[in-house]
């Protein structure tokens, strides 16, 4: 019954991250429709939360990564236990990055979480370092961002190339009319990739309560169903505080670019959920938007956004890993059993609160711009 | 170390396709409205050879982004 208890506590979790991850999202997946006057507002977080979850339904290569090619937990209390911490990492150092504005990537944050919490449950034959953390997060997911920077800046010089003096207004609107579709396949895209994170979480915490054994691992159809929908809620909620982060705090665009960058950043996350690799679609979605910017004038790019890249590289896998190890042994401490659990996820509840009030009551730090990079 | 424990062919499969449907759809989709654009004002103009030849360039580049996209699409969905 305790473990049944700790399951439950488990897929809460991961579907709140989830929809965290969504919320926090929705700002890079709109922004530049809604920047470029593509679609309206209200109707371009509609259409991101829709396809967001119709994308959490087309592929399942990233969640079997996620699931089996970076830890590996024992069906026992323990390795729910770790798994348990290891979300518990990821949500913890995204609130803290939140809160004093660091930039991080909730992605790393869960993989970093996992690795932590597994490493110090398990031990180090647990963790596929070389092949799954390097081989299939680490080096494609530097990859992806730069790759997202050049197809973006191939992109539209290409445009300006073909399109060269034909009169601004029709082709604005036609550019516009091109982002309904590119989009739109930015919104499956980050459905496809993030929603299974989620997926491959809760699959692992079913593996280790022994639910579904690791010889015959599948994702359970309702996994995809509340990953799915988690995401796409917080897609949906998440519009209502956005529009800025993307499109505007990076550089003025026009709707060419614009259709570039969801282009290229769509094409750039398929493409790696198709082959299994869980990317910051963040990084990738900002390195595409800096490509089609530098394309065009390189002085009109904030690259401080890219800076932040970087600085959520080097923080965000070794900090939730940390954080995660810890909470594992905070847990454990408690026994096997579901109060641990219990008493965590209670803390990390309380001390969310006390952060959005704080933070409610300070207002936005001085100077801490919210990085574009603050997310998956 | 690196070079042994990555999977090459796989992101050599990322960069590829998103270069190819990444920068290809982009153009097809550019081609698709200097042809329309260039059709109507061709058209408008009552130089017909022209408009039908934008036209073609048109409709081609249309023809090519939806089909990139579905095709897309069911590669995605065939996993």
């Amino acid at each position: 019954m305790g473990s049944e208890i700790i399951v439950v506590i488990v897929v809460a979790t991961a579907l709140v991250f989830d929809f965290t991850n969504g919320f926090h999202d929705t700002a890079n997946v709109v922004a530049t429709s809604i920047s470029t006057r593509a679609m309206p507002p209200k109707v371009a977080v509609g259409y991101a939360a829709v396809l967001n979850f119709v994308g959490a339904f087309i592929s399942l290569e990233v969640a079997a990564t996620v699931a089996n090619d970076v830890v590996s937990v024992q069906a026992n209390s323990v390795g729910l236990l770790a798994v348990f911490a290891g979300l518990v990492g990821a949500i913890a150092w995204n609130l803290i990055t939140w809160y004093f504005g660091l930039p991080s990537s909730s992605s790393h944050a869960l993989i970093g979480g996992m690795v932590g919490a597994v490493l110090v449950a398990e031990g180090a034959d647990n963790v596929f370092f070389a092949d799954g953390l390097v081989g299939k997060v680490i080096v494609p997911g530097i990859v992806a961002p730069i790759l997202a920077f050049v197809v973006g800046g191939l992109a539209i010089v290409l445009i300006y190339g073909i399109i060269g003096r034909l009169r601004p207004g029709p082709v604005s609107g036609g550019f516009r009319l091109g982002q309904v579709i590119s989009g739109g396949l930015l919104a499956l895209a980050h459905g496809t990739n993030d929603a299974q994170k989620t997926m491959g979480v809760i699959t692992l915490a079913l593996v280790a309560n022994g639910t579904i054994s690791e010889a015959e691992f599948h994702v359970p159809d309702w996994v995809v169903v509340t990953s799915a929908t988690a995401i796409s809620l917080g897609t949906y909620v998440g519009g209502w505080r956005i529009i800025k982060t993307m499109g505007s705090r990076i550089h003025k665009m026009d709707a060419a670019q614009g259709f570039a960058a969801q282009g290229a950043g769509a094409t750039v996350i398929m493409a790696a959920s198709h082959v299994g690799f869980p990317l910051s679609t963040t990084q990738t979605i900002s390195g595409a938007v800096i490509g089609s910017g530098a394309a065009k004038r390189v002085s009109a790019v904030r690259w401080g956004v890219a800076g932040n890249i970087v600085v959520a590289w080097v923080l965000t896998l070794p900090a939730a890993a940390a954080i995660g190890g810890v909470t594992f042994l905070i847990t454990r401490a408690f026994g096997t059993g579901a109060l641990g659990p219990i008493v965590v996820s209670t803390a990390i509840v309380a001390s969310g609160v006390v952060l959005f009030a704080r933070r409610s009551r300070e207002g936005a730090a001085p100077g801490v711009v919210p990085a574009p990079g603050s997310s998956s | 170390m690196i070079a042994t424990v990555v999977d090459w062919d796989a992101i050599g499969q990322v960069v590829w396709v998103s270069l190819l449907s990444g920068v290809g759809v982009t153009a097809a989709w550019a081609f698709a409205l200097l042809g329309w654009t260039r059709a109507l004002e061709y058209g408008r103009e009552g130089r017909a050879g022209e408009a039908v030849i934008y036209g073609v360039v048109g409709v081609a580049g249309l023809a090519i982004v939806l089909g990139a996209v579905v095709f897309g699409i069911l590669i995605l969905t065939g996993d």
